[in-house]
């Protein structure tokens, strides 16, 4: 599908539903990605302090830090990752597309995103190097 | 079941319970934010996910459910308990509707009509009527299609008229599916056939032949020539995942009622000389353009606002998405340095190249170049481990949620594997005795003794897999009561103690239904309506605790109320009027002995026998439930003050220890747990009292039976020998048993005895034995009042 992938490209899936999370992540895994998981956005920027990814793909809605924090974490200094962040939530409300930017994020999809949506995005968005 | 469905229904399990008990707790704390943060949030999860899925009925309701919850987190409602017993009301359905789709896959037929009536209930708080949900339901729907493909003219024309019909009255929607599996797929060990009939909610199979098979000289049975329609209730979501290897093989439409009717009217049918072509390689590329569109969309939204990218992480990452979209729309571009002017400049370029975009016409050049700081960083965690050296790695703890079955078939292994290891026991014996090899004996006992160690770990692991909180068995009072309590007019206040304590599954599965009588006994009968407490001069509301303990190797679950507790008197007077104690007995029986009258069968001490208890099934059942786990019930009880059962249950059934005794050279198996002492009494020291054998044991005398008699097996002792006794305790008797001899305490896995056998009361199960042989264990009680009957 996505043959323009160089090396196994290092995605991290965050969302609070297993289901989508397994939904997601499977997509991913079976297109060639390297996926992990978190389940929360302080999961998810505790995985981002100790590994590098290519990609993010951050739910909105989620306990403890929600989908807006954790992509502001992740371009805050601290964590400081230029790799692009695709935010999915499940509501399509007017404003929310915006405050995922503002964020941080890169994309702003609404769920259900249909498989090869997410495969052909992911693999656009790595299909080349993060600047450094 | 497809793993995406069987994961949705797994969480869906949690989170209904955590909604289920958030509500309750609720209307103990009414208004608790984090409470109903928690439930609002469960709900919106279960949502989210059941979107993956068609289910248009299930994600409408929850909708309603969650809108209802988000105005009380948001404070503009404030939860009364017609609203809670809506939202139960709402999750129970749902429960009802996913133990459906379980077996079915789909929700029942009835579901539009029995969510129609609670949807307004839920929403009419809110001061809507049904008008919201319909827009905002059932997440994104992916665009219908107006113009039917050509190879719907596989499908049955009748059958789709009769689906037109259908589809132009319902919500639901309907998929249509070509998959034409590639000529040599066979090859690359794909099965289209085994595919097709995983598609979920199949409505319609169609299978396409060639235009014309190959003359059969030149045919080659592993070319794959055929092709799929399939009409379909799956969402797109499953589709895609279930077909996600053979993405260009699959085209995916869904269809209105109107495009099928189109296609009814108008166009000519297919004819089987048109090849169906499968257009989606031409269309990633449009895709594609469209998603690298987006990004661009997005970066142009990030570089207007003001002070959101000016440098750092956020300036990189929009420069790579930029890049990554120039290059996916086939204009690449090098920003290695470029600032946000510069990247705004590129973007508002790539969006000219790659019309149409109609959101990038508007001037994007009115950016300040003042340099605001960004925002400040959000707070991390200053000690979040670093985890350098995994990259990639699993993130927290992971919980693996396994089969039950997968479980019990590892405990049955571990089961085979004691029997084999128990077997190099014989072996060793034969090795000494059959070929006189000592030294062979000692090194396999050797060997045994290693795999005896690592067998005890396995099973001790096994068992520990199998443990699970007492909570689970508890879970589901603080409903009931409440249920139960409301229907009643009483007041009660539930409280749980020990829900960390462990069991093994099979032990909380089976204290389900003697719990749930216990309570329902307290509730109906043993507390007191609020007026009758007030005037005992209690407190309104009557207080009921489910309680557990560990206790060594069992454990102790106790229901107890401060109800009115039970007459002894009472029970006696009745108990003799039913015949079931002598008049001796009704002027003898002390207290306690009284209460314990109402585990006997056919006992019921209620006047009116209400729809709570139900009828027929008493105490009694409750202790032989809980006499079937190995455990024992008492009852103590103060007038006037309340009642206490207590149950005590092994902590696990899956492993026994037996004593190994035999007689009339067949050897049976003796639960160690009733086992007092073994003892050799000389042949004299027997004596005999009226018809009955007795032996004394330090000034006690202990009525003998022979097993032997009682099982109905010829078998006489020598005169003069020494007699081996066992003694036992059963129902808090001793007892001896006359055998033949001892053998060693062996652990096994006892096996319930079946088909014609399942009546043989006096068994309470066979085990295998290392040496092949089958032990049958004995139901003590049950033989007990064998040898009663025999005497």
């Amino acid at each position: 599908m996505t043959s323009d992938t160089p090396t196994r490209a290092r995605v991290l899936v965050v969302d609070d539903a297993a289901t989508v999370r397994l939904y997601h992540s499977s997509l991913l895994t079976d297109a060639g990605f390297e996926v992990s998981e978190a389940a929360n956005g302080l999961e998810a920027v505790e995985a981002a302090l100790g590994a590098e990814f290519d990609l993010f793909v951050v739910d909105v809605n989620m306990p403890k830090m929600n989908g807006y924090a954790c992509v502001e974490s992740l371009r805050s200094e601290t964590v400081g990752t230029a790799a692009p962040v695709v935010m999915i939530s499940t509501e399509d409300r007017p404003g929310d597309a915006e405050r995922a930017y503002r964020a941080g994020a890169n994309l702003y999809l609404v769920k259900p995103v249909a498989g090869d949506r997410l495969v052909r995005v992911a693999g656009m968005l790595t299909a080349v190097e993060v600047a450094a | 079941m497809n793993p995406l469905l069987a994961q949705f229904l797994a969480e869906a399990n949690d989170l209904l319970a955590q909604v289920d008990e958030g509500l309750l707790q609720l209307e103990r704390v009414p208004g608790d934010p984090e409470l109903v943060n928690e439930v609002f949030r469960a709900a919106h999860t279960f949502k989210g996910s059941s979107g993956l899925f068609d289910f248009p009925e299930l994600t409408r309701l929850t909708h309603a459910a969650e809108d209802l919850l988000d105005a009380v987190r948001g404070g503009r409602l404030a939860l009364d308990s017609q609203m809670t017993d809506d939202l139960l009301a709402a999750f129970d359905l749902i429960r009802g509707w996913l133990a459906h789709v379980t077996a079915h896959e789909r929700l029942p037929a009835s579901a539009g009509g029995d969510a129609a009536g609670l949807i307004t209930r839920l929403r009419s708080p809110l001061g809507g009527g049904d008008t919201a949900p319909a827009a905002a339901t059932a997440g994104v729907p992916a665009p219908v299609i107006s113009a039917a493909p050509d190879w719907l003219a596989w499908f049955d024309a009748e059958w789709l008229t009769e689906i037109a019909a259908w589809l132009g009255t319902t919500s639901s929607t309907m998929r249509f599916v070509h998959y034409t599996p590639d000529t040599d797929c066979f090859f690359r060990a794909e099965d289209p056939l085994h595919l097709v009939r995983q598609v979920p909610a199949l409505e319609r199979l169609g299978l396409v032949q060639p235009p014309a098979w190959p003359d059969p000289e030149d045919y080659d049975e592993y070319t794959c020539l055929i092709s799929f329609v399939v009409a379909t209730r799956a969402a797109l979501g499953e589709l895609d995942y279930l077909f996600r290897y053979v993405p260009d093989q699959i085209e995916i439409v869904e269809l209105d009622a109107g495009a099928i009717t189109r296609h009814l009217s108008g166009e000519p049918p297919l004819t089987a000389e048109e090849p169906v072509t499968v257009a989606i390689t031409p269309m990633i590329d449009t895709e594609l353009a469209a998603d690298a569109r987006a990004v661009l969309r997005a970066a142009h939204s990030a570089l207007t606002m003001e002070g959101v990218v000016n440098e750092g992480p956020r300036l990189r990452s929009v420069r790579h998405a930029v890049t990554a979209a120039a290059r996916a729309l086939g204009v690449p571009v090098d920003l290695a340095e470029s600032g946000p002017d510069e990247l705004l400049a590129t973007v508002a370029r790539l969006a000219g190249e790659a019309a149409p975009a109609p959101a990038m016409a508007a001037p994007m050049s009115d950016m300040s170049d003042v340099a605001v700081p960004p925002p400040p960083p959000m707070v991390v965690p200053a000690d979040a481990p670093g985890r350098a050296d995994d990259p990639g790695g699993q993130v927290g703890t992971r919980v693996l949620k396994v089969d039950q079955e997968k479980v019990d078939r590892l405990m049955e292994l571990v089961g085979e594997l004691n029997v084999a290891k128990n077997g190099l026991t014989f072996l060793a014996d034969a090795a000494e005795e059959e070929f006189g090899s000592r030294v062979l004996s000692r090194r396999i006992k050797d060997q045994y003794a290693g795999m005896h160690r690592i067998a005890e770990e396995l099973q001790a692991a096994v068992m520990d897999v199998r443990m699970l909180p007492l909570s689970v068995a508890f879970g589901r009072f603080p409903r009931l009561v409440r249920d139960l309590s409301r229907r009643l007019g009483k007041t009660i206040d539930l409280v749980t103690e020990g829900e960390d304590t462990m069991a093994d599954k099979d032990v909380i599965e089976a204290l389900g239904d003697p719990l749930v009588h216990l309570v329902r006994n307290s509730l109906d009968h043993g507390i007191e309506t609020a007026e009758e407490r007030l005037a005992a001069g209690k407190h309104g509301a009557a207080k009921l605790t489910l309680a557990a303990v560990a206790d060594g190797d069992a454990v102790i679950v106790e229901v107890a109320d401060d109800g009115r507790g039970v007459d002894p008197e009472r029970v006696k007077r009745k108990a003799y009027e039913k015949g079931l104690i002598s008049e001796e007995e009704l002027e003898t029986l002390t207290d306690t002995e009284a209460v314990d009258l109402v585990f006997r069968p056919g006992f019921s001490t209620a006047d009116q026998v209400s729809d709570l208890s139900g009828r027929g099934v008493g105490m009694d059942a409750v202790r032989a439930s809980v006499e079937k786990l190995g455990g024992t019930v008492t009852m103590r009880s103060k007038l006037g003050q309340g009642t206490s059962t207590r149950l005590r249950l092994p902590l696990s059934m899956a492993v026994t220890q037996v004593m190994v005794v035999s007689v009339a050279g067949q050897r049976f198996g003796i639960p160690v747990d009733l086992v007092v002492e073994t003892v050799r009494v000389p042949a004299g020291e027997m004596s005999r009292v009226l018809h009955q054998e007795v032996v004394m044991m330090r000034g006690e005398v202990v009525p003998v039976v022979d097993l032997a008699r009682a099982l109905d097996m010829p078998w006489t002792l020598a005169e003069g020998a020494d007699r081996p006794i066992l003694v036992v305790s059963v129902n808090n008797q001793r007892v001896g048993l006359l055998v033949e001899q001892f053998h060693r305490e062996v652990d096994v896995i006892l096996k319930p005895m079946e088909g014609l056998l399942a009546y043989a009361d006096e068994f309470s199960g066979t085990a295998l034995l290392g040496d092949g042989l089958v032990l049958l264990v004995l139901n003590m009680k049950e033989v007990l009042g064998l040898a009663a009957r025999v005497a």
